[in-house]
């Protein structure tokens, strides 16, 4: 029943055969019923299909694009944009600048690409979300304690180990030593990393213990189906509450070369689309909250570079090793190191012709240390040209602002830590900084988001959730107050972002969300009495 | 969306400026590479709107040297130095916009440049085992 692979081979190639169905392959229409649906394969959904078909219940996942298994990993990034990131990796937010917006769009969501940084939701965040949300009860630290627990033993969560630490994690953990900056090596989902840089591209060795190879194959293994390249157009609905949803097959565009896949759920859908599509589903769907799409928040980032006289060789090491979480709550910002690959750093190199050629022979020398933001700006996500989803946000100045001092502080550690020059990466700063005085210049800079590189992967809100279904799109159940049997269960749902990484938060909600929902006859998900609450 | 024979000829004269590649390290420029079958591929794969930006991109460039210079002439008709220069003007533009897109040429050949293995192995050379490069781990 199991494919022959090796004993050491990764988990996405140890699964029942008739688990998976490619919809890149479908040759014609299908209709299937489950106890439950869940629509998307990432840190949400893998995670709520794992559980629930833990608890005995029929799972379908359903995904959009393809699973693109690790003996097929390649080191190249156009490659990885064009076969696993949504948009071809060209995704951006719009407002006062263009944020590009890195999403996964394969099985395993964006943890096949993301660095497996493990940060349990801060309490203080959860506070604010029962002060200002009324979600005390449904999502206390204790309730959520259990689960954390069991996502981290299951996903081998572990500090970065001197094998895998690399000489650009170290620098920036021994600079922040030296500057009284409490920092320390991140806990990671990993099994045996090699520091091979290259989880930007997909782990090569399985190490990284993204959904791709945890629980999507192991909930396939104990009976949980996967349809792949499969894209949900809506959620049925039938009886007044969510029947199940009706895909398609690539093609949706001529509908005379996809296939239509119905997915019948007798127990209820969950979303784990993501932040960006699950509103759109909704909308899809009939749902028409006023609530539905909107305080889209993310966490901006934008990053240094250093040129220092020994190598730093950041392609070595963990790809996200070390961290200092220690001004997030009195500045709104997290220092944290990032390895690029060689591709989108050519991008960083400042210059063009025969200076940027001259600078390549450089890059074996250059660290990368990065700040990223809790903004506080929100935006929206809608409908866009031709149905895609469009999100809109502008970074407030505040927001701006607290990006340029974290940079201004990194670059000054850079310097201290023996840097000879900096890549600052800002318009209006030299493009090459020679000194730590020079770094001033990064402190005039303007507070305006188009000066400077930012990125973002981490998105929140836009489904949020609340007691007042006026305010937001599901209760403290997580089910949709519109309609019946439909659960989002995503980081969509988060009334604020957190200022940590948040895969880990996902991950646990959605587990705790699925259980709940499990634990119910009727797939319904009960509330917790009033005494869970911490 | 696909771009032009035409187009595609101006985005290749615009990325072999800013990546020329270097006789001294022995590194071949992006000219040697197969700028035009990437540019065909990449238009293919985009979505519409990103695809858009690259032609917009393309034509910015193109029609560069019309108001730099004030001189009728594409961005392929110039020589190697002033194409670099005029680039290097544009990517350092005031306008947000102006330079954006310039920057997005630069990203677009990075993605074909910098994945061929002879220009990995100048930026990146081979690795050095970690505990031949300090040694040390910080006791954090």
């Amino acid at each position: 029943m199991y494919p022959e692979a090796p004993e050491s081979a990764p988990a996405d190639e140890a699964f029942p055969a008739d688990a998976w169905i490619d919809g890149a392959r479908s040759t014609g229409d299908l209709e299937e019923i489950f106890d439950h649906v869940v629509v998307g394969s990432g840190a949400s959904g893998a995670v709520a299909a794992h559980a629930l078909v833990a608890a005995g219940r029929s799972v379908a996942i359903v995904e959009e694009g393809p699973w693109v298994r690790t003996r097929e990993f390649g080191d190249g990034v156009y490659g990885a944009f064009k076969r696993m990131f949504r948009d071809a990796g060209a995704q951006v937010m719009e407002g006062r600048s263009y944020l590009p917006l890195l999403q996964g769009r394969c099985v395993g969501g964006s943890t096949v690409m993301n660095s497996a940084i493990a940060h349990r939701t801060p309490e203080d965040v959860l506070d604010e979300w029962a002060e200002r949300f009324g979600l005390g009860a449904a999502l206390s630290p204790r309730a959520l304690e259990p689960h954390f627990e069991a996502i981290e033993r299951e996903l081998s969560v572990r500090v970065v180990g001197d094998e895998a630490l690399g000489e650009n994690n170290r620098l920036f953990l021994e600079e922040a030593a030296a500057e009284g900056l409490p920092a320390r090596r991140m806990r990671r989902y990993e099994n045996g990393c090699r520091g091979s840089g290259r989880c930007f591209t997909g782990c090569p060795h399985g190490a990284k213990q993204g959904m791709n190879v945890s629980y999507v194959p192991w909930a396939l293994a104990r009976g949980a189906r996967l349809f792949s390249s499969c894209k949900v157009e809506r959620v049925l609905v039938e009886g007044g509450r969510a029947a199940g949803v009706v895909a398609w097959t690539p093609g949706i565009i001529d509908r005379r070369k996809g296939h239509r896949v119905l997915l019948r759920a007798r127990r209820g859908v969950l979303v784990a689309a993501s932040t960006v599509q699950t509103p759109g589903l909704l909308r899809r769907t009939g749902l028409r909250g006023r609530a539905i799409g909107e305080h889209f928040q993310c966490h901006p980032g934008v990053a240094v570079a250093g040129v220092f006289d020994a190598p730093v060789d950041m392609g070595t090491g963990a790809t996200q090793g070390a961290e200092s979480v220690s001004l997030r709550r009195s500045h709104r910002i997290k220092l944290e190191t990032l390895a690029i690959p060689p591709e989108l750093a050519a991008v960083r190199i400042p210059g063009i012709g025969r200076e940027l050629m001259d600078r390549f022979e450089e890059f074996a020398h250059v660290a990368m240390w990065a700040v990223v933001v809790r903004a506080e700006a929100e935006g929206r996500v809608g409908a866009g040209w031709g149905g895609r989803d469009r999100v809109k946000l502008s970074l407030a100045r505040a927001d701006v602002e607290r990006a340029r001092k974290g940079l201004a502080l990194l670059a000054r550690m850079m310097f201290e830590a023996g840097a000879r020059e900096l890549w600052p990466g800002v318009y209006g700063v030299p493009n090459v900084l020679r000194s730590i005085d020079e770094v001033r210049w990064i402190d005039e800079a303007p507070a305006d988001p188009r000066a400077f590189g930012f990125i973002t992967t981490h998105l929140f809100g836009a489904a949020r959730m609340g007691v007042d279904p006026a305010a937001s799109v599901v209760g403290p159940d997580f089910q949709t107050h519109e309609l019946e049997g439909l659960y989002v269960v995503d980081s969509s749902v988060f009334p604020t972002n957190l200022g940590v990484n948040p895969q880990h938060s996902i991950m646990a909600m959605s587990r705790l969300a699925a259980t709940r929902i499990a634990e119910s006859r009727t797939g319904r998900s009960r509330p917790p009495p009033a005494h869970a609450a911490a | 969306m696909t771009l032009t024979r035409l187009e595609r000829r101006w985005a290749e004269a615009a990325m072999v400026a800013i990546f020329p590649g270097s006789v001294e390290a022995g590194l071949a420029g992006i000219g040697a590479m197969q700028v035009d079958a990437f540019l065909r591929e990449v238009m293919r794969t985009l979505p519409f709107r990103a695809a858009l930006g690259v032609r917009l991109a393309v034509w910015l460039v193109a029609v560069a040297p019309w108001f730099m210079l004030r001189r009728f002439a594409t961005i392929a008709g110039l020589g190697l130095a002033e194409r670099e220069r005029v680039i290097a003007r544009l990517v350092a533009s005031r306008s947000y916009a102006v330079r954006s897109l310039a920057l997005l040429l630069k990203a677009i050949g990075a993605l074909l440049y910098a994945a061929d293995d002879r220009v990995r192995r100048r930026m990146a050379p081979p690795r050095p085992r970690l505990a031949q490069l300090r040694g040390r781990a910080p006791a954090v």
